[in-house]
This record gives C-alpha cells, sequence and structure tokens, in this order.
C-alpha cells in the first residue's frame, strides 16, 4: 500500500513538473538575433465579452464593438492616417468653397459592392450615399435612431424628413422611394460619382463626419434583394460588403474571420488573408493564448505587467512595448450643484467648489503618478493628460498640434520627466491658504468632504480610487479634503449623475467629428447642447455670481471661435484661448490618457489613430512581424512616427 | 399513471406560467433607463429616448403588455433580440448555442456517469484503503478549489504540455472541445462517486444484505443484484433533469474557452436588457426544470416498483 502511495505522489509532482516547465520562463530568442522578420498573413487578435458585436448593418450601430469591425467591411468616403488626419479614399477629392457651407465629394468610378462569396453585385455609385442617408432619416426603417444625431444638425432639412417619416404610417414609410427625401434634405448627386451635401450652416469640419457610419453607403440593389424590412437583422451571408474585407464568419461569443475582399478597390493597400477576432474571457486568459502562440496580441493586466518587467529573465521582459493612447481625454469633472442623498443640497461642497483658489489648489496640487502606475508601472508620466482636448484631434496649417498650442498658452513646463508638468507645491500650497481663508469666511467646514463613486463589486476600481484617496491625502492633506468612495449598483447615471449625487467623476469624452466644438461645446453656460453642463457638471445649476461669470466668459470664447467658419488657424487659435482660459481657471481638471503595456505583433505606430471617426481598426496597411516586436523596435517606432 | 401524468403536466404549465410572469413584471418593473446602455444614455435626447421605448413597446400600460405577450407565447412567437444580435430572431439566437451547449454537456454527463459511477463502486469495494482515500481525496479537492483555479489548471497542462487548442473552435470543434468537457466533467465526476459510495455503503450495512450474505449469496450477486441496483434509485431521479439541464450550459466553462454556447447567455441578456432573450431563457428553463423533475419522479418509479407516485407524499 505504501508503495502505491509512493507512485501516485511521484505521478503527481511529475505532472507538475512538466506543467511547470511548459509554462517555463526561459528568455526568448530576440528578433535581432534572428534578423529581419516576415509579416503576418493570418493575423489574430481578441475582444473580451464585454465588447462583442450585436449588429452586423453598418448604418444600425453606434457601438465601437461593432464599428470595429464594420469599419473592414464598409467604406465610406475618406479614410484616416496613423497620426488620425484624412486621406483620399473611395473619395478622390473633396472640399468646399463655401467656408462649409456645400461640400462636394468627386468619387472613385472603380468600387464593386460584393456578396458574402466575393461575387460582384453592383458598382458603387453616387445614389448609394442617398440610399442609406434616407434609410438612417426614415423613422421606421431606422426607428433606433442610430446615427441620426450628426445628420440632424449639420445637414439641411434631414430633421424635418425626420419628423415627415414620424408622422407616416410604418407602411408608407417602408415603401417612400427617395424623391420626397431629396426634395427635402440637402444632399443631391450632379452625376454617378459626385455626391454635394447642404449644410445648415458653415461646417468648416464637415469633412471628418464622413469617417462615421451615419455618411456611410448602401446600395440600393441591396436593400432590394433583402427586403426593407429586413435590413437591420440581415445574416452575414446576405451583406454587401465594399470595403477590404468580407465578414466570413460571426460566430456569436466566439469568433469572427475578416477575409481579404479580392474586388478592393485599393489594389496596392497591405491587407491580410484573413483576420480572426476570437472572444477571450479577459486579458490574463488572453496572456495565457498569446503564449501559446494563439493571438498575436495582448494588453497586459497589472499583474502579469509587473511580473514579466521585474524579472529581468522573463521571456517576455524584452518584448514590451508600450500602447499609444486611445481617443478618449479623462478629466475630473466637478458637480457644482451638488445634493445630499435626502435631496437637499450639499452647500458645503458647492461653496466650496465654485472657489477659484480651491479648484486651483487641486490642478497643482494633486500627484497623480501612482494613480497612472496602475495602468502603467513602467512610464506612468505618459498617463498625464494635459488638456481638455485630445491631443491628434486637430493641427494648425504649420502642423502644430492644437493641444501644444493650448499647452503654450497654459505656460505648462517640459517634462523632466521625474514629475507631472503642472504640478507646483509651493503654488498649491498658497492657493490652499487662500482658499481655507476664504471659505472659513463663507461657513465652509474642512475638510471638505469630497463624493467619488465608482462601481459595487469591482476591486479594480477600489484599488484605484483607494489609491486617488491616498493620493488626495498625501498632496492636499486630510484636514482639507477628504475623499469618500461610495457605490452604485448597475448604472453610474442613474443612480449617482441624474440624482447629482457625486462631487467629482473622472470621464473621458472621445470626438464624434473633427473639431474642438465637440469638445469644449460640452462645456458651455446655459446651453442644453452641452453635455457636461446638462448632466455632470451641472453648472446651469449654479449659484455663485463669480462661478457663473467665469463659465459664462469661457462661453463666449467658445462661441466667438465657433463663428469662425472660413480660416482654420484663426479658429483653432480662438479655441486655444478659451481651453487655456478653462484650463487656468480649473473648472475642469485633466485626469488622464489610457495608456497601457502589450506584448505585440503589431506596429501600433503603422496603425490608424484618428481621434474620431470609426476607423482605427480598420486592417489596412498595419506592418506586422511573426516575431514579436521588441521595445526597442518600438522605441524606433515612435521616434520616426514623431519625427 | 395516467392520470399522475395528466396532473403533472397541468401543474407544470401553471409554474411556467407563474414564472414566465414573475420574470415578465420583474423585467418591466426595472426602470426603463436599462433600456440603454450608458453611451446611449449620455448622448441620447430624452425625446429620442422616448422614440425607443414607444418603438419596443415598453410604454404601453403593464396589462396591455402582458396580454401581448400571452398572445405572442400562445403562438410561438418570442421576438427579436434587441442587443445580443440586433434584429434577429430570439429563437435563431438560442438555436444554435443550444446545440453546442447540449452536444458538450451530454458528452460530459456520459462520461461523469461513467466514471463517476465507477469510481464509487471502486471506493464501496475498497472502502478503507488506498483507493478509497484517492477518489475521496479527489472529492475534496474538487470541490474544495474554486472552479476557476482548477480551470486554469487544466487549461495550462492542456495547451502547454498536451498541445490542445485553448478555445472552442467550430472549425475543429471535437478537438478544441476536450479541455471544455474534462473541465465540465470535473465536478460531476466527483459527485456521481460521492453519492454512488454513500448510497452504496448504505445498502452494505443494511439487514437484507446481512441475510442474503447468510444465505450464500456470492458479493459479486449481491453488488450488482441487490446493492447498486438499490442505490442507483435516488441517484437516477437526477439523470434527466441533468440531462436536460446541460441544455443551459455551463457559464463558467463556457466563458473561460469562449464556447458560444448557452451559459453566458442569460446573464448577458440581462445584462444588456434583452428582454426578448431574457423571456425566452426563462420560458425555456422553466419547461426544462419542470420536465426534469416529471421524467425523474417516472424513472424512479420504472426502476423501483415499491414507489407509488400517485399517491399521498408520492411525488417531489
Amino acid at each position: 500500500m505504501k508503495k502505491r502511495g509512493k507512485w501516485l505522489a511521484l505521478a503527481l509532482v511529475a505532472a507538475l513538473a512538466v506543467t511547470t516547465v511548459g509554462c517555463g520562463s526561459g528568455k526568448k530568442e530576440s528578433k535581432g538575433e534572428k534578423g529581419a522578420s516576415e509579416e503576418i498573413k493570418d493575423l489574430v487578435t481578441y475582444e473580451v465579452p464585454q465588447r462583442e458585436m450585436e449588429n452586423v448593418f453598418v448604418l444600425n450601430t453606434e457601438m465601437a464593438a461593432d464599428l470595429n469591425v464594420l469599419c473592414n467591411t464598409n467604406e465610406g468616403f475618406l479614410e484616416t492616417n496613423p497620426k488620425g488626419q484624412l486621406v483620399a479614399g473611395i473619395a478622390k477629392e473633396w472640399g468646399t468653397e463655401d467656408n462649409g457651407l456645400t461640400w462636394t465629394f468627386k468619387m472613385r468610378d472603380d468600387v464593386k459592392w460584393v456578396d458574402q462569396q466575393g461575387n460582384e453585385k453592383a458598382d458603387m455609385v453616387a445614389d448609394d450615399f442617398v440610399t442609406a442617408l434616407e434609410w438612417i432619416l426614415n423613422a421606421h426603417k431606422n426607428d433606433a435612431g442610430n446615427n441620426t444625431s450628426m445628420p440632424i444638425s449639420m445637414i439641411k432639412g434631414a430633421k424635418e424628413y425626420r419628423e415627415y417619416t414620424k408622422s407616416l404610417s410604418a407602411d408608407e414609410a417602408l415603401k417612400l422611394d427617395k424623391s420626397k427625401f431629396l426634395e427635402m434634405v440637402g444632399i443631391e448627386t450632379p452625376d454617378d460619382y459626385t455626391v454635394v451635401y447642404h449644410c445648415i450652416a458653415e461646417t468648416p469640419y464637415f469633412d471628418t463626419v464622413a469617417v462615421c457610419a451615419c455618411l456611410y453607403p448602401i446600395s440600393q440593389g441591396f436593400i432590394d434583394e433583402v427586403g426593407v424590412e429586413n435590413v437591420k437583422s440581415v445574416g452575414i451571408d446576405k451583406l454587401w460588403y465594399n470595403g477590404p474585407y468580407i465578414l466570413t464568419e460571426f460566430i456569436q461569443g466566439n469568433t469572427k474571420t475578416l477575409t481579404k475582399n479580392e474586388s478592393y478597390w485599393d489594389k496596392d493597400c497591405k491587407l491580410f488573408d484573413t483576420v480572426t477576432i476570437k472572444l477571450v474571457e479577459d486579458v490574463t486568459v488572453g496572456y495565457s493564448l498569446y503564449d501559446t502562440g494563439e493571438i498575436d496580441t495582448i494588453d497586459l493586466a497589472e499583474a502579469n505587467l509587473r511580473a514579466i518587467y521585474e524579472d529581468e529573465n522573463n521571456q517576455y521582459h524584452d518584448y514590451l512595448t508600450e500602447k499609444l493612447p486611445n481617443k478618449f481625454s479623462y478629466q475630473m469633472k466637478f458637480n457644482y450643484a451638488k445634493k445630499n442623498e435626502d435631496g437637499s443640497d450639499d452647500t458645503n461642497w458647492n461653496t466650496a467648489i465654485a472657489n477659484e483658489a480651491f479648484r486651483q489648489s487641486i490642478y497643482y496640487g494633486l500627484d497623480l503618478t501612482k494613480t497612472y502606475e496602475r495602468a502603467n508601472m513602467i512610464n506612468p508620466l505618459s498617463c498625464e493628460n494635459t488638456a481638455y482636448t485630445m491631443k491628434g484631434l486637430v493641427y494648425f496649417s504649420d502642423g502644430t498640434d492644437y493641444v501644444d498650442r493650448v499647452e503654450e498658452l497654459i505656460e505648462l513646463p517640459e517634462s523632466n520627466g521625474k514629475k507631472m508638468r503642472r504640478l507646483d507645491k509651493e503654488k498649491a500650497e498658497e492657493l490652499k491658504k487662500q482658499a481655507i481663508e476664504e471659505l472659513s469666511a463663507k461657513g465652509v467646514k474642512f475638510p471638505v468632504e469630497m463624493d467619488y463613486y465608482i462601481p459595487a463589486g469591482s476591486q479594480l476600481a477600489l484599488d484605484s480610487a483607494t489609491v486617488l484617496q491616498e493620493n488626495f491625502a498625501e498632496c492636499l492633506g486630510d484636514d482639507y479634503i477628504k475623499l469618500n468612495i461610495g457605490t452604485y449598483v448597475s448604472s453610474l447615471t442613474q443612480e449617482v449623475i441624474d440624482p447629482s449625487l457625486q462631487s467629482v467623476v473622472m470621464n473621458g469624452w472621445g470626438a464624434d467629428y473633427g473639431d474642438v466644438q465637440n469638445f469644449l461645446g460640452q462645456e458651455t453656460y446655459g446651453e442644453e447642447t452641452a453635455y457636461y453642463s446638462m448632466n455632470y457638471t451641472n453648472i446651469n445649476d449654479a449659484t455663485d455670481p463669480e462661478l457663473i461669470a467665469t463659465w459664462k466668459e469661457f462661453t463666449d470664447l467658445v462661441n466667438k471661435a465657433n463663428a469662425i467658419t472660413g480660416d482654420l488657424d484663426e479658429r483653432y487659435e480662438a479655441y486655444a484661448q478659451a481651453e487655456a482660459y478653462m484650463l487656468k481657471h480649473a473648472m475642469t481638471i485633466p485626469y488622464n490618457l489610457e495608456i497601457s503595456w502589450q506584448l505585440s505583433k503589431i506596429n501600433d505606430y503603422s496603425v490608424s489613430h484618428a481621434i474620431y471617426g470609426m476607423q482605427n481598426a480598420k486592417y489596412k496597411n498595419w506592418e506586422t512581424s511573426v516575431d514579436a516586436y521588441t521595445t526597442e523596435d518600438y522605441e524606433k517606432f515612435a521616434e520616426e512616427f514623431n519625427k | 399513471m395516467f392520470k399522475y401524468t395528466i396532473k403533472r403536466l397541468l401543474q407544470s404549465v401553471v409554474t411556467v406560467l407563474i414564472v414566465v410572469t414573475i420574470v415578465f413584471l420583474l423585467m418591466r418593473m426595472l426602470p426603463t433607463d436599462y433600456f440603454f446602455t450608458e453611451d446611449q444614455l449620455m448622448k441620447f435626447t430624452p425625446e429620442q429616448k422616448e422614440e425607443q421605448l414607444q418603438a419596443a413597446g415598453l410604454l404601453d400600460p403593464m396589462p396591455k403588455q402582458l396580454v401581448r405577450y400571452y398572445g405572442q407565447l400562445l403562438k410561438f412567437d418570442f421576438g427579436e433580440s434587441r442587443r445580443i444580435q440586433n434584429g434577429v430572431d430570439v429563437v435563431s439566437v438560442i438555436g444554435d448555442k443550444f446545440t453546442i451547449s447540449m452536444k458538450l454537456g451530454c458528452t460530459a454527463l456520459v462520461i461523469s456517469l461513467f466514471v463517476g459511477i465507477l469510481i464509487g463502486i471502486i471506493q464501496t469495494l475498497n472502502k478503507d484503503r488506498i483507493l478509497d482515500h484517492v477518489g475521496t481525496a479527489y472529492t475534496i479537492f474538487v470541490n474544495a478549489v474554486p472552479s476557476l483555479v482548477s480551470y486554469s489548471l487544466v487549461l495550462a497542462f492542456g495547451s502547454k504540455v498536451l498541445g490542445l487548442p485553448s478555445l472552442y473552435s467550430t472549425r475543429n470543434p471535437s478537438e478544441t472541445s476536450i479541455l471544455p468537457i474534462v473541465c465540465l466533467s470535473l465536478a460531476s465526476i466527483a459527485s456521481y462517486a460521492l453519492w454512488t459510495r454513500r448510497y452504496m455503503v448504505d445498502e452494505l450495512n443494511k439487514d437484507y444484505i446481512k441475510l442474503a450474505r447468510v444465505k450464500g449469496t456470492s458479493s459479486a450477486g449481491i453488488m450488482i443484484k441487490h446493492v447498486f441496483k438499490n442505490a442507483f434509485v435516488p441517484l437516477a431521479q437526477y439523470v434527466p433533469a441533468s440531462f436536460l439541464y446541460t441544455i443551459g450550459g455551463s457559464l463558467l466553462v463556457e466563458r473561460f474557452f469562449s464556447v458560444p454556447g448557452m451559459g453566458p447567455l442569460l446573464t448577458d441578456a440581462i445584462v444588456r436588457y434583452d428582454v426578448n432573450v431574457v423571456q425566452t431563457l426563462v420560458v425555456l428553463y422553466a419547461v426544462l426544470g419542470t420536465l426534469g423533475v416529471f421524467l425523474g419522479d417516472i424513472l424512479m418509479m420504472l426502476l423501483d416498483p415499491r414507489i407509488k407516485l400517485t399517491g399521498k407524499g408520492g411525488t417531489r
């Protein structure tokens, strides 16, 4: 009996040893040692379940999870390059001659619609853009109202046409041909390959909307084939494609496969033979898949990153690469009309946050380095956000990034790589004293309680909030501000924002189109279209006259910039002045950029990084390597990219 | 028997109806904001929100909605999915997933029944000896270690050492099903082994077994004809339900190996407020649940004629 026990123990040990050896920690041979590497032909990437695709019809969705796939199967007029700038695509030429009131797009004549088997179905013509816009604006065809907001706010007659179709019965609206639409809406097709849009007002950024789904085309032939009532629920086998890939497989909860479209118009571009997107439970499971070679790229969770970074012998130590920021600019948004849970006004907070010195003391005094380390332990300061608008959104004609100009206006010091650029402890201390003096006179009690809400049950969010709480205590003192961490069950909007319980929210804005107005316009005073003012900051309900005056001045500056439509440099300069004013008065405080680390066989610097639109996951002209890129490779790419 | 069947069927219909109605009402009691994603809540105007709710019929009075729903149920019209696969018929959404989960689940269940009962018998035959202890250790290990940890071990061993694919693929279902099936079987093998051993040991201690021994019946005869037969009866009542429940899939295993099955569907549908999918799944699970219990009772009665289902307290 003892002998048998021994054998069992030995077998168990052997199994564990084999598993451990399999998991391995031997250092990987670097690409440099093997020489130049070949490119990947069949890319395998991943998504997590929360980002599973829900719609396959491009006009019926605004969700990034859908559009990240559909931007490969459908194509509009224009494309974006790695720097996020617009470049010609299906439209060979485009422009406006009246400061953005009328926009003309001249199309290529060699674009084809194909079916899932790659058989050519029809030529792509100007009328396809008319068909698509009619479908979007027809309230019975597009009853969910997806992609309507930008056309309605920009294109002449769009709102009226939607209202008109609402007044019809479903049967009548579904049977409508395009004659009434063309009569009412500001779109025309002088010939088969030219589309002209008439905007409600001068809209110098209208061309940036061309990379959004709301201006994508569909063929009338496709609608006729599947039936207008079935367009939304059509399967991938019935879709018509005009993009670089065809969606040949979609197994919900498992896999999506894109296969190269042999009839794609751009014969010179670089495409993969196939792109497979696997659904992976989370990045930790994904890391195992990367390890076994089943996927070609993986974002690293904090624990994996730490384990690899701190062990020089780890096989992936030299392969850690820093990602580029995504399109969201995160801000610390204060609530200027906060309420208590019983619905009464939180007077102590509202009085404190209305004080400019109080806000500025946070701006200059709060060191967020430890918060940044949570996502980026290697290079935390790269996550520092310096402005309200996201870098890369727009450029002056001399190539200067708009955000660089804002930084210049607020006199932001250059990075020394050791501390946050805006941090100024002496100034913060002075402002703190001033705030205490001014606010004590108004009866404010210290410490000022600052309520911050996170999702209940999320350890990740709790850990990050705890770090933030410590940041406040260490940098500004427990006697000055006390950050309270509250929780919501399932919806921040319903449980916290609607009853106005939060003192502060960290929220990221991603642009809908390529103009600063889309950022700053969310913060203006007394305007219903200003999303953040109406919901998060509640500035319109604030009562402090000085605070309101500051906001009104900012709003005037934004509106002055909005009115400049002829000279884009002048327009951007005016916005930069408004944004600098906003930051100097700490109306909101830039919080962070999302920059994490990864192991990857994809050169991120060859991928589109547009701050607006839907094309960043378009697998076109991507540089890849069958061997993973090293940290050194990425440093070279970055240097080249930033030249 | 016929009377019993009719009675149980009627009871089942009422049970399913009550469950479905409660879930319907609970879903409608949620604030309508749950209908929208956080992104939509951010960007939609109140008018746009109302437009969508109106189109979905969620602004109609509750009784009207309920009657409409019953009418649809009678016509087997389960509606369209709104979020899982927008615009696609719910039956189609569930259809493929149903087959995949059932294939994996049934394979795992057959393996579990065979291996689990075999282990239980071996443990009973070797009671208090090394094989019994090994079996008990396995049962304790499987129950004590969190599922995700044991799945991770299976994944690491299977993919690293045996070179098996880590994710399920419909292109290569046989090879990619191995690891999910192993994980699905782990706990049920332990459960069947535990209960088989327990019921068999109980039977072995009964007087009629002692009598059989005294009368000179062989050990094998006692084990097969008496002990196992009687010990299997309480286990058998759960077998039909177990087979039916395989359709529901396993949330953890299917998520872990990206199996496009039924497991994560209900939670996904609830989180995304995909009302039609939630309601259809509830109908399905309620039907399976009542049917499982019913079939279990019948099977138990067939295996042991002493059990009467029609008498007082005869049914579960």
